[in-house]
């Protein structure tokens, strides 16, 4: 007698990568984006991915949206096996359970602010929900902004739009591509500081792929990419430390040896 | 320095054929009607009877005048587009050093390598179909006998008069891509994106207002008149004039259209939604589709119904020079509808291919691939409805006083299922071209950053 499989445990993390691979190309000219990376990401962290140039965050993100299928390994969102899931499973799962947050912002031009917010909700055929359309603006410090068009709009407070928009469906997780990437330093402090306080009064997860140290000490963990693998992590980071641990790494990286 | 930008024209030519087959087919199909029709003038100059040169010279002078015009629009709207999908580069030209007369000189020497080509072989096409032509003119017995006399003279003209029209339309493109300042980053909207120019409402203006008041001429004065083709003279064109007119005011009226549509556009659809909004707050974007929506509508429908008109109540013997305007007529609509045809096409490949980052972001966002075609089919629908009922009513010009004229009153006793057929057609035309241009941009093709 074999004993059953014991039940799946029952998971708190927001988004889990296991074995997570990617392979671009074919045979000699193949290129591992991503070898072999598992990471955990828990309800209501707030989580930075680091690297230098190459190291395979953008990828990751790309993967653990659903945009993309890995070449093998697992992507979970809260507790669910999506790896295998078709296009159309997909893009619903971009639209339900990710929100978004893009370095240029990725409004829709001809959409006002209210609208871009409700955006995903309206391409999911849903009822839009004006209240809480008006309670998001109102939260990104933008309900007097609701009517304008993007263009009237400063960078960070596109930023703030774009974020509100992330929050709309109430998602499973947060991925933000450099949202302060675009902005300058004091408009990228506020951004942030959102973020956090998403994480902190929503309780929400944020996964942010950044290169920027000032931007990681807004996280609760940063972790470390170099050549698509796991390479550290750091705890309550401070952007001096971060930055220091950054310069080890790119020391670390073979092809960044500079030959004249 | 014209040295280095002419060669920097043709590598930057080479680099984007494609975006250049619609000026060189729009100039080698215009090129080779008109060139046909001038060999006809050029004939009349050869010993033949004066009867038959008068109705091959005026052949050849109404052809050409028409189709000189309709060149010019359609390959300032195709040079237009190639030169407004490169701002960026033209911008970043313009930051590393070139003046704006430089670069005007770059998409000037584009233009006309491109169109040089074109007219040099639409006119080998027009020495051959020139020919032919003569030989229907004189076996559908519009005149006696004439030997082809066409040739260098003729075709040489029509080249160099369509190489006049290709500078015309690439200064009016060059000024409008150099206008601004300087920069690399032409962002997505410009603050006067949409904003009409005064000589646009004043041109639209005129031309309504000379459109209109030759119908009422029509009515008033023609109508009396002994030749019958007195009141097709000053109602003839008159619906041509006010499509164009009306064509001008293109981003206005679509505006207006969007915002009239609303109730019929569905509530519930987010692609409905979608398209209701960048049809309202971007209009200048599909302007240049609704401009030959309406002119392809206006002078199909108004033309054709005259022609029906005129043939159901010409007094019998009135009028011996019935079939040359009737072929005349049929000839210009002809032209016309191609022209408008190929005009709709490329400018909805235009303005699509100019969103393919904002229609993958809409897929970013969990739009699915459908969605996004519905979105512009949507789009495309909303454009043919504002642009055929424009038409329709643009053609009312000719319609109505010329069927006053010849004593059928407002409403034509003949061919009311031409409308409706030629309407069908023109829908079918512009949401296959949207169709045909979202397919080849926003397949969603994996790509390597989020």
């Amino acid at each position: 007698m074999t004993s059953p499989p014991p039940p799946a445990m029952p998971t708190t993390n927001a988004l889990e990568v296991r074995a997570l691979t990617r392979t671009y190309g074919e045979g000699a000219g193949a290129v591992a984006a991503l070898a072999g990376v598992d990471l955990a990401f828990p309800r209501g962290t707030f989580t930075a991915v680091m690297g230098p140039s190459g190291s395979g965050k953008s990828t990751f993100l790309t993967l653990a949206a659903g945009l993309e299928p890995p070449t093998s390994g697992r992507v979970l969102i809260d507790g669910e096996d999506v790896t295998e899931w078709d296009e159309e499973a997909r893009t619903r799962l971009r639209r339900e359970r990710v929100g978004f947050v893009f370095q240029a912002f990725h409004l829709m031009p001809y959409l006002t602010a209210a609208e871009n917010v409700e955006l995903p909700v309206r391409l999911a055929g849903r009822r839009r929900d004006k209240a809480r359309v008006a309670d998001l603006l109102k939260h990104v410090g933008l309900a007097d902004r609701a009517g304008n068009l993007p263009a009237a709009l400063s960078g960070g407070q596109q930023q703030r739009v774009a974020i509100a928009r992330a929050l709309v469906t109430d998602p499973a997780v947060i991925l933000a591509d450099e949202p302060t990437g675009a902005l300058d330093s004091r408009t990228a402090g506020s951004v942030l500081a959102l973020l956090r306080a998403c994480v902190d009064a929503l309780g929400q997860t944020v996964v942010m792929v950044t290169h920027d140290p000032v931007a990681a000490a807004f996280a609760d963990t940063v972790v470390f990419l170099v050549d698509g693998r796991l390479a550290g992590r750091m705890d309550r980071p401070t952007a001096a430390a971060v930055a220091g641990q950054v310069a080890r790494l790119d020391e670390l990286v073979p092809h960044a040896a500079v030959t004249v | 320095m014209g040295g280095y930008t002419t060669r920097l024209a043709l590598r930057s030519l080479r680099h984007r054929l494609t975006a250049f087959t619609a000026t060189f087919v729009a100039v080698l199909l215009g090129t080779a009607v008109i060139g046909s029709f001038t060999t006809l003038v050029e004939t009349a100059t050869g010993p033949i009877s004066s009867a038959d040169a008068e109705t091959l010279t005026i052949m050849g002078a109404v052809v050409g005048g028409w189709g000189a015009l309709i060149v010019l629009f359609s390959v300032a709207s195709t040079v237009g587009i190639t030169v407004t999908q490169r701002d960026a580069e033209i911008g970043l030209l313009r930051t590393i050093g070139a003046t704006a007369r430089q670069a005007r000189r770059l998409v000037r020497a584009e233009t006309l390598a491109v169109c040089l080509a074109a007219s040099v072989a639409g006119a080998l096409v027009a020495s051959v179909t020139g020919r032919a032509l003569l030989a229907a003119v004189e076996s559908g017995g519009l005149i006696d006998h004439a030997d082809y006399g066409g040739g260098t003279v003729s075709l040489g003209i029509t080249v160099g008069g369509v190489l006049l029209v290709c500078l015309a339309a690439a200064a009016i493109a060059g000024r409008r891509a150099t206008r601004g300042p300087a920069s690399v980053t032409p962002g997505e909207e410009r603050a006067d994106a949409g904003r009409m120019r005064w000589w646009r409402v004043a041109g639209a203006v005129v031309l309504i207002a000379y459109g209109v008041s030759m119908a009422i001429v029509t009515v008033t004065v023609t109508k009396n008149s002994d030749d019958p083709y007195e009141a097709m003279a000053t109602s003839g064109s008159n619906a041509i004039l006010v499509g164009v007119g009306l064509a001008l005011l293109a981003p206005v009226l679509l505006r207006w259209g969007s915002f009239a549509l609303r109730p019929v556009l569905g509530r519930r659809s987010a692609e409905a939604h979608l398209a209701r909004y960048n049809t309202f707050r971007r209009a200048h974007l599909l302007a240049g589709v609704l401009g030959p929506v309406i002119v392809l509508t206006s002078s199909a429908v108004g033309t054709l119904m005259a022609v029906g008109t005129d043939g159901r109540t010409l007094p019998a013997g009135a009028s011996d020079d019935g079939d040359t305007i009737t072929l005349l007529n049929n000839v210009v609509v002809g032209m016309l509808s191609l022209f408008a045809a190929i005009m709709v096409i490329n400018a909805f490949a235009a303005a699509i291919a100019h969103r393919r980052t904002e229609l993958r972001r809409l897929w970013l966002l969990g739009a699915t691939p459908v969605q996004v075609e519905r979105s512009i089919v949507a789009e495309a629908a909303i454009v043919a409805a504002v642009g055929v009922a424009l038409g329709l009513v643009a053609s009312l010009a000719t319609i109505v006083p010329f069927g006053i004229a010849r004593g059928e009153g407002v409403v034509p006793d003949g061919q009311l299922w031409l409308p409706p057929l030629l309407v069908a057609g023109v829908v079918v035309l512009t949401l296959g071209a949207a169709r045909g241009a979202v397919r080849r941009v926003a397949r969603p093709e994996p790509a390597r950053s989020a």
